[in-house]
């Protein structure tokens, strides 16, 4: 009967993820691309969100968008309109998309010529959390009628963004949301957020998200 | 419900490390799972039959250890819970802290010959 030992190995499950993550963010900062890593629930608003944000930054800079479904092409239809490059990601059924997956949708957009790159996420709060995608910023939607104890539900994706957009907020008559109850639950979890409350329908409030966003590419490329 | 995929994957690098260094009897894999993690063990659990069906740790029993998510305050230093405490420090009140661990979700040991 041979000996069983006890063998340590010590290693992070997401390790070769993060890995992956950082030689992408590497090669970008050197291809001077921004990427964006956008996430949401599903119908939070992403793609109207993303029209408007195109359209205001589309003179500054060269932009492609990455839309990361399960299966459909109905959101690249809809930012194809925009005149911003965009290719769709079918995910077949997964959940998230990881470094590696969104490195080969890099490869399929062509990132020379590029100054903002944005992934629209698979819209789900909990696996794209878990998985760095090798973006060097990633913003969240929450809409006002999911309700303001999203960050309550889903702390770990309301901690590792850098910026929470609070949309449909031209609906706040109608919904029991209460935005400074939100606002501090966010903050709670992640001090340093940038807070962008909108409305991505009537184009309310977007200019300081627009601004942030853009000072960020800028810094980024620089 | 992402722990099947993330499991399986816990699954494949086993094996690879079994097959690196010749073991042939996985008796028990022990893994570090961070209360911040969102990685549920009951899930993993649960999960863990399927995954392991038909591979070399078919026979491998599931050991969790779960690791604290602790945050450090930056006004006062106290070390304290971050969950227990929902995020806030309870000695001075701050909302400041330093994370110190609880995302982690590692393979750390396993026993085997």
């Amino acid at each position: 009967m041979a000996e069983f030992r006890v063998l340590e190995i010590k290693q992070s499950v997401f390790e070769s993820n993060d890995r992956e993550a950082d030689l992408l963010r590497v090669r970008l900062r050197a291809e001077k691309t921004f990427l964006l890593n956008l996430m949401s629930s599903p119908g939070s608003g992403k793609t109207t969100t993303l029209k408007r944000t195109i359209a205001a930054l589309k003179d500054e800079f060269r932009i492609g968008v990455m839309e990361a479904d399960i299966d459909s092409s109905v959101d690249a239809e809809a930012i194809s309109g925009t005149g911003a490059r965009v290719i769709q990601l079918h995910t077949g059924g997964m959940c998230h998309l990881d470094a590696g997956m969104t490195r080969q949708g890099l490869d399929g957009l062509g990132t020379d010529n590029l100054d903002l790159a944005i992934l629209e996420n698979v819209g789900n709060l909990v696996c794209p959390a878990e998985f760095d995608t090798g973006a060097a910023r990633n913003a969240m939607i929450l809409s006002v009628p999911e309700g303001d104890d999203k960050p309550l539900k889903y702390p770990l994706m309301f901690s590792i963004c850098h910026a929470v957009i609070i949309n449909k907020m031209d609906t706040l008559s109608v919904f029991d949301f209460d935005l400074e109850a939100a606002k501090e639950r966010i903050r709670r979890l992640n001090p340093d957020v940038e807070i962008f409350p909108i409305s991505a329908r009537t184009g309310e409030g977007m200019e300081p998200w627009f601004a942030w966003l853009a000072g960020q590419v800028r810094e980024w490329n620089a | 419900m992402h722990e099947l995929g993330i499991i399986i994957e816990v699954v494949q690098t086993v094996e690879r490390i079994a097959r690196e260094q010749n073991l042939t009897q996985i008796q028990r894999l022990t893994l570090q799972i961070g209360e911040l993690s969102s990685v549920i063990p009951y899930f993993v659990e649960q999960c863990y039959p399927a995954a392991v069906d038909g591979t070399m740790l078919e026979q491998t029993e599931l050991e969790i250890e779960v690791l604290p998510g602790n945050g450090l305050c930056k006004s006062c230093g106290k070390v304290f819970n971050l969950r227990e405490h929902e995020r806030t420090c309870p000695r001075c009140g701050a909302r400041s802290w330093e994370l110190l661990g609880g995302k982690e979700f590692n393979i750390k040991e396993i026993l085997a010959c």
